[in-house]
């Protein structure tokens, strides 16, 4: 190999890279008001102070919170009851992780498609209950999508996300259960006392790991808010959409802004996952070992 | 506790792991599985240790069926080759996991933990995390761990493997102590023959899913049934022949031998040849090689196309290219029927 060759192998990441990182410089100098292009020169807070004492903001930010909190919360723990009824029914690899892995390929678009001709009251299950005679009429269906509750936005992320976390962490569970599990066994635990004293413990690196990814993604997701969301209050992501395509372009400040407070929200998750984990005192190498 | 292996066979993937396997232990006898890597000694701990269930056969624990106990009640404790220690507690909580598994309560798992410790030499361990601890150390927690859970039968799968040679020695000899205080019925898993003719009352040998011979050290080693046996403890040179009216006869030399009638191999280990330098000698030395406390000389006879190899100790005045004579050592030679 030409010793060339790694530097030209790599340089499609580093131009997306630098591409990633202009792009995120260039909002927050916006968000803080910085845009010569719109006569737009002084640096400022007062987009920021604005957007947080705006109620519309807060209701959206609760939004976003909400669904981010409930639907990561709901996919960590019945992805992990999947990855553990693989684990103990031995289908960890062959045709069942190509069907896991088909529902984290599937888009989001698509799956507020699949969510919208299932679930609302035109869908496919009102129909079938309808004809089934359950209801007396498809409107008798419950109002699933579009609500300000965000069921349907939670139900959407859920379709992805419980695959997700079970993909992402079969492999340790799996590993862990054949070694620890096994030897926990043999030393007097019920698979039942195993499964809560060694295997878990030791599978929560993944899970933990996988849990702060879609936290975090559902947070600044903005496609299913988008398609699935009630009108109002409208998740931050989608206000942030609406403010960038505001006509007047100084608004821009204002979508840029709140992207920073996403930004900030996020890494605020992330700071929080790592100062857990190192109280905990849980060790990444559990992976390495196993 | 007695342990008995009656029929038992065994297969995964559709591959046939062990072969109607019996075996008998007695109470307290302390047994080696001896046989080279995939030969199915491993699956045989884990079958009686119920983690893999046999195809075929019974297993009797105490004179009493224990095919159908679950394998977290039936008392039979691995030590693994990994020592598979978990790596979320500590020292003392690792020894402690079965004795919470019994419901012992908090301050008597402590204790036996910490006694334990002592026993295996690792006194004031016990609140050290497993990653704080050297391959040697983490075999002992592994042991005290495997006592913790007051086993009927103790299973060693090649517990000394990964250890260095000096650190061997210790942990064998810490294991036997421990076996002797316990009365444990153990069985060890090893591929290293050393180590099963120095350990063992008892040493199974297995080939190919199937027990060769079940013997005691010394019987194994001097009366080989097949040359797998004879082969895997120590080679040789095989001379063809047939012993009629207690007399080997051969092409090459005949001995008195107080076998039956029938063909035999007669198997020359190098220790069966003794070699004394002579100008006129019949054979000569090849290679010399030092081996620490003794030299391996390869000898060759031209004129009868025979080689061997013989064994003598430090020091000695013979060199490469000297012309020896060759005299065996009757009671060395081991003859095998074919």
């Amino acid at each position: 190999m030409n010793k060339k060759t790694p530097y030209i192998l790599i340089m499609p990441i580093v131009l997306l890279g630098v591409l990633f990182i202009y792009g995120l410089v260039n909002g927050i100098i916006q968000s803080f008001g910085y845009i010569p292009a719109l006569d737009l020169g002084n640096f400022t807070l007062d987009y920021y102070i604005e957007i947080l004492k705006d109620p519309t903001f807060i209701d959206s930010l609760k939004v976003s919170l909400k669904i981010s909190i409930i639907s990561s919360i709901l996919a960590m723990v019945l992805g992990t009851i999947l990855t553990t009824a693989l684990v103990y029914t031995g289908h960890t690899e062959g045709k069942t992780l190509q069907i896991i892995k088909l529902a984290i390929l599937i888009p989001h678009t698509i799956v507020a498609l699949f969510s919208i001709s299932l679930l609302s009251q035109n869908g496919l299950i009102a129909r079938l209950f309808y004809n089934l005679g359950f209801i007396s009429a498809q409107g008798d269906f419950p109002l699933l999508l579009y609500t300000e509750n965000s069921l349907g936005i939670i139900l959407g992320y859920l379709w992805k996300e419980v695959p997700f976390v079970a993909y992402f962490s079969l492999a340790l569970m799996n590993s862990i259960n054949k070694t620890l599990g096994e030897a926990s066994e043999n030393l007097g635990a019920s698979r039942l006392k195993s499964f809560f004293y060694i295997t878990l413990p030791l599978s929560m690196p993944a899970i933990s790991k996988a849990f702060l990814i879609i936290l975090t993604f559902s947070f600044g997701a903005y496609d299913l808010p988008f398609l699935l969301g009630a009108t109002m209050p409208k998740a931050l992501p989608v206000q942030a959409h609406l403010e960038y395509m505001h006509p007047d372009l100084r608004y821009r400040p204002y979508a840029m802004a709140m992207n920073g407070l996403i930004l900030a929200v996020s890494w605020t998750m992330t700071g929080i996952y790592y100062l857990v984990k190192k109280k905990k005192g849980i060790k990444g190498d559990v992976h390495e070992r196993y | 506790m007695e342990l008995e292996l009656k029929n038992i066979s065994v297969k995964l993937s559709n591959k046939e792991i062990l072969k109607s396997i019996n075996l008998k232990v007695n109470n307290g006898e302390f047994i080696s599985l001896l046989g080279a890597s995939g030969c199915g000694k491993s699956t045989m701990l884990k079958t009686i240790a119920g983690i893999i269930k046999q195809n075929e056969g019974s297993i009797l624990l105490g004179g009493n069926l224990a095919d159908k106990i679950p394998a977290h009640k039936r008392k039979t404790v691995i030590v693994f080759q990994d020592f598979r220690l978990f790596p979320h507690m500590t020292v003392a909580e690792n020894i402690s996991f079965p004795l919470k598994m019994m419901g012992t309560n908090k301050t008597k798992c402590r204790e036996k933990a910490i006694e334990l410790l002592e026993k295996v030499q690792l006194k004031g361990f016990e609140n050290r995390h497993i990653d704080e601890l050297s391959g040697g150390q983490m075999q002992r927690v592994a042991l005290a761990r495997a006592l913790a859970a007051e086993p009927t039968v103790l299973l060693l799968d090649e517990p000394f493997s990964s250890l260095d040679i000096n650190l061997r020695k210790n942990m064998r000899e810490l294991v036997l102590s421990l076996q002797k205080e316990y009365k444990i019925t153990t069985l060890l898993v090893t591929h290293d023959q050393e180590e099963a003719l120095t350990m063992s009352h008892r040493i199974a040998f297995i080939h190919n899913g199937q027990i060769e011979q079940y013997d005691s050290p010394e019987n194994i080693f001097k009366h080989p049934v097949n040359t797998l046996v004879a082969d895997y403890f120590a080679e040789g040179v095989y001379i063809d022949g047939d012993i009629i009216d207690n007399k080997f006869i051969s092409g090459l030399f005949t001995l008195d031998a107080n076998k039956d009638n029938g063909k035999y191999k007669c198997l020359v280990r190098p220790l069966a040849v003794k070699v004394k330098k002579a100008e006129k000698g019949c054979f000569k030395v090849l290679d010399k090689i030092f081996q620490g406390d003794n030299y391996l000389l390869k000898l060759s006879n031209i004129d009868k196309k025979l080689n061997l190899e013989s064994i003598i100790s430090a020091p000695v005045d013979i060199l490469e290219g000297d012309l020896v004579d060759v005299d065996l050592d009757k009671e060395r030679l081991i003859f095998i029927p074919e």
